[in-house]
């Protein structure tokens, strides 16, 4: 074997480990969802022909004649009374497509399964998947395995007529619209501060960053204090404002102020967090160029706009793209103080289908369009604002 | 070598042939006065009939948001072996298959069912088949803090409460200087017992939604306005509770329709506002009406070891629901230990067994869970004032279809 493929060979063994976990745990998820986005996947129906059941049990339940007797039953009396479908359907307890009822009229074997009933040949648990198989003539396959119904582009029809749909899309946008320019400008204010000659910055720089290490469910606890209508805003805002009339607000129920509050909180807490990119990016900055603009006799304001923020603009736009993917999919906050439908945001909504409502292939179909819009968010903000200086 | 190698084996064998059938069994933890119940049942049945039979039941609560789990886990096939079923998502897991139906048992080991309330064994039929035995059940009561009525001199409420007079009082009490007297969900159902009360339904008979109809429209009106136009009622977090049972003990709210569940709760939280609460029957209208509240223990369809899960069941629904009774404060679905349960404050809740409705909406899909959201969302619009009552209902006729549809 050659040398170079050799060192092929060792570098691909030595990286497999991760190779595989991101076929397995984002490839595969990912094709999957475009998979189940043009079909009606629903998650509980996925096991429907792992089960076992007793053949004698679901044959006495319908037919109305206990094992034992079965033998003094002509077969033609008996097979003239037999659905296969019903059977099915009802007593062995499978969900059945329209096609599927179809083929099991045409191609269900009752006499065999009947002449074996009265010989009393059936084994006493199967398999609803090895049943079906055995006692189809042809077209068992079929009962194989689950497969979703594939239904097209009916998936992403549903949605324009789906008023939570927009609802909950519009606030995404509405959403990262308002956070991600706070939230940047913010930073770097929060970054030059921090980057700046005055005392106990690194003690500013942990408390800035300290939101972003804490778990985002207890920020929402705290937030969920803060926002309560007893809670500690109301008071701050009666002690000062109270006199002038001022009323408390329910800051995460009253559904024209909800989002907002909920935007507050992710501003604070991620502020902190892109902080440390424009930390990095400010301390790439060579102070000669400070020097020569100080030398020419710039005023702060002028050093700020002029040169640190032009410089800075490969930072600016890996913020303003990881803040806008972030936004767009914000989840955590939502969930835990959000109640009501008219505030949640597209990737809860997608939640709710999928583990709530019990429609993954709906729900599949709403994640590819949130991926599409991320997509194009992200290549709109590469191209309006260009990495290089 | 050898006699190493035989050790082993011998080892793996006894193991083996000795090792219990382990059934998990899994439901929401509750107050930590119900899962001590279940604990205590779990340990009851271990040390007794699972010791001679073989059996290790192994309790695995569900934390957090239970139909998710419970869902994602099934349809992953590592659901656990026994679970509760609310009554509430009860069709849609009978109509996926995934429930076992017990009516083979029932019939082998003659296990008489006559002795649970028919209304409760019913309620987990479907086609004719049960899924289900009712583990226990609840209803709403009407509950007062007494100390507070004292101290703004307003009577007492009674078992013979309507609508008008019960607003009467509460009215009263706002007159004398408390803002909020009552605290009420934004919650439909909470609002159902209004509703059929006022002589209005849920679905018509080919199970549409008739909350457009006069009188179930009268009694969301009423239950809004208690909030909107009265104000002498509000909901949960706005007294700053994160539900009708906390703010009911911790004294935030005067007034409130809550179920047995709120005894254990209180008792063991806040003794002191527990001694000062009063139970009373729910309010009326043209007639009485209350919510019922039931969980099943059903069987997953994939578990391997049916019989052993069966023989849990048993357990559970006839000396475990004993164990439930005693210890955790709920109301026993079984008629002859309800007649032994002598807990003054429970006969209220029990009372209601009689007029109750089970908390189902029939639909014909059987799916329900996207309405129910809808629906709330639209009653926290209204709390809100955000809608009138004529347009959400309208909201409710145009897209009844849509939210139940697959």
């Amino acid at each position: 074997m050659k040398h170079k493929t050799k060192e092929a060979i060792v570098g691909y063994v030595f990286s497999l480990p991760i190779i595989i976990t991101v076929i397995v745990f984002t490839i595969y998820p990912i094709i999957a969802a475009f998979y189940y986005s043009v079909t009606d996947y629903q998650p509980l129906e996925a096991r429907k022909f792992t089960y076992t059941f007793n053949p004698y049990e679901s044959l006495e339940f319908n037919t109305g004649i206990l094992r034992e007797e079965a033998k003094d039953y002509p077969l033609d009396q008996m097979i003239q009374s037999f659905d296969p479908v019903t059977f099915v359907e009802i007593d062995v307890g499978v969900n059945l497509s329209d096609e599927d009822k179809e083929s099991i009229r045409k191609n269900f074997d009752s006499l065999n399964l009947l002449s074996d009933y009265r010989d009393r040949k059936l084994p006493t648990e199967i398999k609803i998947s090895d049943f079906l198989m055995k006692y189809m003539k042809s077209d068992g396959e079929r009962f194989a395995k689950y497969r979703p119904k594939f239904v097209g582009l009916e998936n992403f029809k549903q949605m324009f007529k789906d008023m939570y749909f927009y609802t909950s899309l519009s606030n995404a946008f509405l959403y990262s619209i308002v956070v991600v320019p706070i939230q940047t400008l913010l930073a770097i204010i929060l970054a030059v501060a921090a980057n700046s000659k005055i005392r106990g910055k690194n003690f500013f720089k942990s408390v800035f960053f300290l939101p972003a290490v804490t778990s985002s469910a207890a920020l929402s606890m705290i937030f969920w204090l803060i926002y309560s209508k007893p809670g500690i805003l109301n008071q701050v805002l009666m002690s000062l404002f109270g006199r002038f009339g001022f009323q408390p607000i329910d800051y995460l129920n009253e559904p024209g102020i909800a989002l907002f509050a909920i935007m507050l909180m992710n501003i604070w807490s991620t502020a902190g967090y892109f902080m440390i990119t424009f930390l990095a990016g400010l301390q790439d900055i060579p102070s000669s160029i400070y020097e020569a603009a100080m030398i020419d006799g710039a005023t702060g304001w002028q050093t700020f706009w002029k040169i640190t923020m032009p410089l800075l603009r490969p930072q600016i736009v890996f913020v303003s793209i990881m803040g806008t993917i972030g936004c767009m999919q914000v989840f955590d906050q939502i969930y835990f103080l959000i109640k009501n439908l008219r505030n949640i945001t597209i990737s809860f909504y997608i939640y709710k289908n999928a583990f709530e409502y019990g429609k993954m292939g709906y729900a599949s179909s709403l994640a590819v369009v949130l991926f599409a819009i991320i997509l194009a968010l992200s290549l709109i903000q590469r191209k309006v604002v260009k990495e290089e200086y | 070598m050898k006699k190493v190698f035989s050790t082993i084996l011998l080892v793996l064998l006894t193991v083996g042939l000795f090792a219990a059938t382990k059934v998990t069994i899994s439901g929401w933890p509750g107050n930590p006065v119900e899962e001590g119940a279940i604990k205590q049942a779990v340990d009851a049945f271990n040390s007794t009939i699972g010791k001679q039979k073989g059996i290790e039941v192994v309790w695995e609560p569900i934390a957090g948001d239970y139909k998710q789990m419970l869902m994602t886990k099934l349809s992953g096939g590592t659901g656990p072996d026994i679970f509760y079923v609310d009554v509430y998502v009860f069709e849609e897991l009978a109509r996926a298959n995934v429930l076992l139906p017990l009516d083979t048992y029932i019939k082998r080991d003659g296990y008489d069912v006559s002795d649970f309330y028919p209304t409760l064994v019913d309620a987990f039929k479907y086609q004719g088949r049960t899924y289900g035995l009712p583990k226990d059940f609840s209803t709403l009561a009407l509950v007062f803090n007494k100390a507070v009525f004292d101290k703004y001199k307003v009577p007492y409420l009674t078992n013979n409460e309507t609508w008008d007079s019960l607003l009467k009082k509460l009215q009263q009490l706002k007159a004398a200087g408390l803002d909020t007297p009552m605290v009420l969900a934004p919650d439909f159902n909470r609002v159902i017992p209004t509703i059929i009360s006022y002589g209005g339904r849920l679905t018509k008979p080919d199970l549409s939604t008739a909350l457009g109809e006069p009188n179930a429209k009268k009694a969301i009106q009423f239950y809004v306005e208690l909030v909107t136009k009265y104000k002498v009622a509000n909901e949960p977090s706005a007294l700053g509770a994160g539900w009708i049972g906390e703010a009911l003990a911790t004294g935030k709210a005067a007034v409130g329709m809550e179920g047995p569940w709120l005894i254990g709760f209180a008792k063991e939280s806040y003794p002191e506002t527990f001694k000062n609460l009063g139970f009373v029957e729910m309010p009326k209208g043209i007639k009485k009406s209350t919510m019922i509240y039931t969980v099943s223990w059903s069987i997953n369809r994939g578990t391997p070891n049916k019989d052993a899960a069966w023989e849990v069941v048993k357990f559970l629904t006839s000396d475990g629901q004993k164990i439930f009774v005693d210890g955790a404060g709920v109301l026993a679905s079984r008629k002859s230990l309800a007649a032994k349960d002598a807990d003054p404050i429970k006969q209220v809740f029990y009372k209601g067994a009689e007029y109750g409705t089970p908390w189902k909406v029939p639909t014909k899909t059987g799916l329900f869970a996207t309405a129910n959201d809808q629906i709330n969302s639209l009653l926290a619009d209204l709390f809100h004032s955000k809608i009138t009552v004529d347009q959400a209902i309208q909201t409710i006729e145009a897209n009844y279809n849509t939210w139940i549809s697959k």
